[in-house]
Formats: structure tokens, C-alpha cells, sequence
């Protein structure tokens, strides 16, 4: 699934996002759009070197001005259970063919994972992203 | 999961004539109140001051800027001042 | 010479994926985990993290989980060859002891850029940084 996917499915979950000036924000997900604008509530700020702390009570956060996300481990497996479930559910209900198939476990050939992806990399690829 | 696209993640009406804490690409800060804006975060505060001197400790250095006009695309970070403040290391062991 | 074939097509992430990759970031940190994904931007999905500092002939590691990097901030994403990648002729030490003497390698590091930006700006009319020096 795309960065930005896993970004949208860890909304009112705990992280840790560090600036590209090293100052870090641990706080709850409320909001993310496509340029990777964050909204965070109940926020502990730490300055860059570490010496100094603030709490907010909420904050947004211009995507551009980050660095990377530390996001809760156990999401990524979550949001797979969640799109196989989702997949299966539509598959049964309609019977129409959906692209790429459920249970795609980790460490299966990256032949598997392109396919089931094919469709949003291809795209990324060939043409930029509509913005 | 999809959103309205022209929908911005941050409702900025909420802090209609409260006082907020901008941070700028670059490092400034200023904090103001919030009088206008616009979808491209381009803001109006009033009464505006610049917190000068960041991370080396000493009395915290402000100035006074009065009514300005900040420019959307240079900021980095928005967030209310009601609800901010300083604290002890609220983490039982850093890092 | 390894067959270059992989890389002869268009510039693609998807060989990568579900694989263990090194990646260092532009303010010097060296991340590797398992690639789990990525955007045309080049942002980075990277599973199972660990970050791992430097110093003489030791290295320290600390485990940091999943990872989502803005693409922009990744100087060099490189797969790690699992076959070799316990032959590294340093030793492992706790993660608490090493720190220290790498933060101050990497103050010092920064020290000396500065004064040779410093130099270069006054002497040969380069520009300062604006503050965006990178760490690596």
C-alpha cells in the first residue's frame, strides 16, 4: 500500500514525527491530506537538541517541513487485514474482478506485491500524481 | 477513505481571534491573533510578536510587529496558544 | 561486472520491495529495514527499522520500527546484501555508550564545515548555506 495510504490508515493512532529542523511532535493522528499536511492532537514537542519540552493540545504540520513519521508497528498489518477483509467482502458481494488478490504475506516474491500494486505504481511511474 | 480534495485538514475558523503560534521555514516564529486567512494557509494576525532567540536559553526576546500578513507557503507549523506550555521531559527515559 | 539489467529499464522501486534496504537520510542517519513500499515521490514505507551510528571501529544499533520518510530527505536507498551483511569488521556495543561519542564526531563534523564554509564565503565568494546543511 502507498506511504500516503498507511498515513491516512494510522488516523487516531499514536506517532512520533521528527522536522526536517529535528525538532520532534509525538501526538495523535487527526488528519493528513495528499501533501502530507498533518493535524495532531494531545502533542509533546521536543526541541531539536533535546533540552526542551512544550504539550499542545493540537498542531498542523506543513508535510513539507517533514522529515519522516514513526508510526505504531502493528499498523501495517492492521491495514493489510483491513484491505483483505475489505477485498473479500466486495469480491463475495458483487462478483466483480478486483485488481491484484487477498493474502499477499510479507516475504512472498516481489513479483506478487508489484502486481497487486500495479495499478497506483504504474501510475506513479508514468505520470506524476494529479495535484 | 476518500476526502473532499478542496477540504482543508485544518479548520482555521476555530481560532477566529485567539492567539496563534506560526513557525516559519527558515526558523522565525511569531505568535498573533488570527484575524484572517485563506484555503492557501496565507494568514492575518493581529498584535503579532516575534519570539527571537530560540535554543540558546536565555530571556525569551521578542518584538513587536503589529498587523501582518504571513505568507502561507513559508509556513511550517500552526498551533494554538491556549493550550500550549512548556514542560518538564515527559518522557520517562529519552531515547 | 553484475548484470546491470535490473537497472536499465526506467528508474523503478519495485525490485526493492520486501526487501531489507539501507537508507541514509540527509541529515546522516542510517536507517535500514525492510522496504514495504513507496510513491512517485520517492517516499518510503520501511518495516522493522533499525537505526545504526558509527564510531571508530564500533557500531551501535537501536530498534525503531515503522517508518514513513518523506522521499526528499533520503540521500541513497541501497539493498543490503543478506549474505554479508554479518561480516562487518566492527563490533557491536550498546546503543547508550556509543551515542555520546557519536554526537560530539558529528558536532565536530559540523564545527569544521562551518568554518570552511565560513572561509570559502569570505575569501572565494561562495554562498552560505541557507541552513540546510546536510549531515551526511
Amino acid at each position: 500500500m502507498l506511504p500516503l495510504s498507511l498515513l491516512n490508515a494510522a488516523q487516531n493512532k499514536p506517532m512520533l514525527v521528527e522536522l526536517k529542523n529535528g525538532e520532534t511532535f509525538n501526538g495523535h493522528l487527526v488528519n493528513c491530506d495528499n501533501f502530507m499536511n498533518i493535524t495532531l492532537r494531545e502533542v509533546y514537542q521536543t526541541s531539536a537538541d533535546g533540552d526542551k519540552f512544550w504539550k499542545l493540545k493540537e498542531c498542523y504540520i506543513r508535510g513539507s517541513t517533514i522529515k519522516y513519521l514513526r508510526v505504531p508497528d502493528t499498523l501495517l498489518d492492521a491495514v493489510k487485514e483491513e484491505q483483505t477483509r475489505a477485498r473479500e467482502a466486495g469480491r463475495s458481494a458483487r462478483g466483480a474482478h478486483v485488481s491484484g488478490a487477498g493474502n499477499r504475506g510479507r516475504g512472498m516474491p516481489q513479483r506478487g506485491r508489484g502486481a497487486m500494486r500495479g495499478g497506483p505504481i504504474r501510475g506513479g511511474r508514468g505520470r506524476g500524481r494529479g495535484m | 477513505m476518500d476526502k473532499p480534495k478542496r477540504e482543508a485538514i485544518l479548520d482555521l475558523s476555530k481560532y477566529a481571534n485567539e492567539r496563534i503560534r506560526v513557525k516559519f521555514t527558515g526558523g522565525r516564529e511569531v505568535t498573533g491573533v488570527l484575524k484572517g486567512y485563506d484555503q492557501l494557509l496565507n494568514l492575518v494576525l493581529d498584535e503579532v510578536e516575534e519570539n527571537l532567540q530560540t535554543e540558546s536559553d536565555s530571556e525569551p526576546k521578542t518584538r513587536q510587529l503589529g498587523l501582518v500578513v504571513l505568507r502561507g507557503p513559508t509556513i511550517t507549523l500552526l498551533s494554538p496558544v491556549d493550550g500550549s506550555e512548556e514542560i518538564a521531559n515527559p518522557f520517562a527515559q529519552q531515547e | 561486472m553484475d548484470s546491470l539489467i535490473p537497472f536499465t529499464t526506467s528508474g523503478s522501486l519495485v525490485d526493492c520491495v520486501d526487501r531489507k534496504m539501507l537508507v541514509v537520510l540527509r541529515d546522516g542517519r542510517k536507517l535500514q529495514g525492510v522496504l514495504r513500499s513507496y510513491d512517485q515521490f520517492a517516499n518510503l514505507v520501511l518495516e522493522d527499522t533499525v537505526e545504526r551510528i558509527y564510531y571508530r571501529d564500533f557500531f551501535a544499533e537501536a530498534w525503531k520500527g515503522l517508518f514513513l520518510i518523506r522521499g526528499e530527505n533520503v540521500v541513497l536507498l541501497g539493498e543490503v546484501d543478506l549474505d554479508k551483511e554479518d561480516d562487518v569488521p566492527l563490533r557491536q556495543v550498546p546503543w547508550e555508550e556509543l551515542l555520546p561519542y557519536h554526537r560530539q564526531e558529528i558536532a565536530a563534523k559540523k564545527k569544521r564545515e562551518e568554518v570552511k564554509a565560513q572561509v570559502l564565503f569570505e575569501q572565494k565568494g561562495f554562498c552560505k548555506e541557507g541552513g540546510e546543511g546536510d549531515g551526511y
